[in-house]
């Protein structure tokens, strides 16, 4: 909030020391209040006007669908193994260890394999609408049932990057991640340009909505019939699906005010979501950085070296091997580990220094990625960094990636393609950044 | 809270530059764009609303701050290491955090696995001529590594289901192979599954009749430039003998193996 202008009613803001005439130095209490007061309404004005970090969010929610899918269609061939009925974790064992977690998920609903594969299905598919920001608010719910119901399946074949998944899955639920980037964003877009083409004219009506709608609710009243939902879950999915009606009717009621209030609501709801993404980012590095701290291994400088010798995580043996052999480097990369980990959660309050540490957690899980045989964990760990980018930065990469994507198409910046795009033609572009072709974005990304 | 995230505001990029408060972001046209999803956004923020919509919103802000806080808090406790206030609260910390927000981030922490397990497995083997013979032993675990060596994207079922499902089981086990958890039996039918899966019902003609495991562990060596020393000779620890039954087979080896029988 530094840099941000004050607003007009609060001239007098704490880091601006007034004018020549030294003010005394300990302000009047009535000062002081009006100050805090003044802060309180700006703090609060930011929470409830908007959805904050729409870069971020959707940056989150891409590396995610992206993650999850990418592993689901690898795992295609192993689906039955990992998740199946028939699985070495098979359904009875499933279901004896679920009656007494309570765990959610679809798969215990049915033993067939039909609905199995029914499932499996569902979570590709939610993935690919998350992925494209296609009806986000909707496809962040399926998402999270189709995480949810293929890892608490089978709980014992997952790792630290299920985890990660599973959690945000959760948390993306409450975000309103498909702001920018997404199909939702530029459809949003051409309907805001038609009503300012012909002003005046009537909505079109959301008729896809309509039938989403449908569609989850008679599903949802199948599954409360037939018993398959506990209360809590219950309450949760109807909710949505309360709200969804909400929303769609405030959206097109006559007066302003209730429209407002949920935006209100819903922007609140986000910024929570967002807040605790942010800190669950943080609990991870914490608690990977300050058990460490306590483990001789690291103190002595030989952690890393253990590893590359796991036969588990070293898919290139002759290549752990040449890492392994240099002591120093070994000894700098679990020291530098430890320190970038247990140091990033304070880093934040400085900016630059933040993104020096997040960038080097970037290139760190990369390099996991390879060396270690993690593809997956390691794209849901820079996932979940990836909430910490800067706005900044995020909008130059939508720039480059829609400037890219321009010229695969042959197509000039600023021209909009010629009416719809197939099916085809989105699902191979991923991001579309629908904000950054905007001239706002530009002439931001060339301020700084 | 949300000032914990200061890239947002330091850049001042989604609402155009700054240049407005953001409570006149509608009239703005980098506000607009920046947000489309609520295409018509409201002419004012709370400050234009009547008083029930200012006491709803008041109410949402009381419960979401509360809601996190108490999220936040049981998560903390959670992955912290068991202190005064969460022994004191562990049930309710519990019942917030499982089954759906269970996390550990102790990753090779506080210190990385130090050997190399192996879970290796022989059979005895009823004969088509109703003698008995048993096999040798078969390295499941050096299975998963062939599977992993030059493999830029391992699957799950060679990464993580052996070796995760042994865990399990050393987990709920103690030296003597006593159950020590109600979820005991859970791990060893599981781990019979995962055995049986991989041999298959029928061994040279024999049929699976009992299984039996053997953990082969072996230290890894010391640091070539550390003057530490250790025995790496293989530990071994071996599993009373399992009775095979039809549970633990696939399907379609059940039918194989039941056949066999006669």
């Amino acid at each position: 909030m530094t840099s941000a202008p004050p607003p007009p009613p609060a001239p007098a803001t704490p880091p601006a020391p007034p004018g020549p005439p030294a003010p005394p130095k300990a302000p009047s209490a009535r000062e002081l209040r009006r100050r805090f007061e003044d802060a309180l309404t700006r703090g609060l004005g930011h929470i409830t006007t908007r959805a904050l970090g729409p870069y971020q969010t959707a940056v989150v929610r891409i590396g995610f669908a992206f993650t999850w899918l990418c592993f689901l269609l690898r795992e295609l061939p192993h689906r039955h193994e990992l998740y199946g009925p028939d699985g070495p974790w098979s359904f009875d064992l499933g279901k004896r260890l679920i009656s007494e977690t309570d765990a959610f998920t679809l798969l215990m609903w049915s033993r067939s394999d039909f609905w199995f594969e029914l499932v499996y299905l569902l979570a590709v598919a939610a993935a690919v609408m998350m992925l494209l920001g296609w009806r986000t608010r909707t496809a962040s719910v399926l998402f999270m049932v189709g995480v949810l119901s293929l890892q608490n399946r089978s709980i014992f074949m997952g790792d630290g990057g299920d985890n990660v998944i599973h959690l945000m899955a959760t948390y993306l639920v409450v975000t309103r991640c498909g702001q920018v980037w997404s199909l939702d964003a530029r459809r949003a877009r051409r309907q805001a340009e038609r009503a300012a083409a012909e002003p005046g004219a009537p909505a079109p009506p959301d008729r896809v909505g309509a039938v989403l709608w449908a569609v989850t609710g008679a599903a949802l009243a199948a599954a409360t019939v037939l018993g398959h939902l506990s209360w809590g879950w219950a309450l949760i999915f109807w909710g949505l699906w309360v709200a969804h009606a909400v929303w769609w009717a405030v959206r097109r009621a006559r007066s302003d005010e209730p429209r407002t209030v949920c935006d209100v609501l819903a922007n609140l709801v986000h910024n929570a979501g967002l807040f605790v993404i942010m800190a669950q980012v943080c609990f991870i590095y914490a608690t990977a950085g300050w058990y460490k701290v306590q483990g001789t291994r690291w103190q002595d400088g030989t952690a890393v070296y253990y590893p590359l010798k796991l036969d588990y995580f070293t898919p290139w043996p002759g290549l752990a091997d040449m890492m392994a052999s240099n002591g120093t480097m070994i000894m700098l990369l679990g020291y530098g580990t430890v320190i970038v980990q247990v140091a990033f959660p304070f880093t934040l309050f400085n900016r630059r220094l933040k993104n020096v540490l997040l960038t080097i957690m970037i290139i760190d899980h990369a390099s996991i990625a390879v060396i270690m045989g993690l593809p997956f964990f390691s794209a849901a760990m820079i996932s979940a960094d990836l909430v910490f980018l800067p706005t900044i930065f995020l909008v130059w990469a939508g720039a480059k990636v829609t400037g890219l994507k321009n010229l695969l198409l042959g197509r000039l910046p600023g021209t909009d393609p010629p009416g719809r795009q197939p099916p085809d033609a989105a699902a191979a572009d991923p991001a579309i950044p629908a904000q950054a072709g905007t001239p706002d974005a530009h002439a931001d990304a060339h301020r700084a | 809270m949300e000032s914990r995230q200061p890239d947002e505001s330091r850049a001042g990029i989604p609402d155009g530059g700054g240049a407005t408060g953001p409570e006149t972001g509608p009239a703005d046209p980098a506000a607009e764009a920046a947000e489309p999803q609520a295409a018509p956004r409201p002419a004012l923020g709370i400050a234009g609303l009547s008083s029930l919509s200012r006491i709803i919103v008041a109410l949402a802000i009381a419960v979401l701050v509360a809601l996190v806080t108490v999220q936040l808090g049981a998560g903390f406790l959670h992955v912290a290491p068991a202190n005064t206030l969460s022994k004191k609260h562990d049930e309710t910390i519990d019942r917030i955090v499982f089954p759906e927000f269970e996390q550990n981030w102790r990753l090779f922490a506080p210190n990385p696995l130090q050997t190399n397990i192996h879970v290796e497995v022989r059979a005895q083997l009823e004969m088509p001529d109703g003698g008995t013979e048993e096999t040798g032993w078969v390295d499941l675990t050096a299975m998963d590594h062939e599977n992993i060596r030059g493999n830029p994207a391992p699957s799950h079922t060679v990464q993580n289901e052996l070796r995760r499902g042994w865990d399990y089981w050393t987990d709920t086990h103690d030296e003597d192979n006593r159950a020590i958890s109600d979820r005991a039996d859970l791990a060893e039918d599981y781990v019979k599954r995962i055995v049986m899966r991989r041999l298959g019902p029928v061994l040279n003609e024999g049929r699976v009749e009992k299984i039996q495991l053997r953990q082969t562990s072996r230290r890894i060596a010391p640091p070539p430039w550390s003057d530490e020393q250790w025995d790496t000779a293989p530990v071994y620890r071996e599993l009373p003998w399992w009775i095979v039954t039809g549970g633990d087979l696939m399907e379609s080896d059940r039918e194989v193996w039941e056949e066999s029988a006669q």
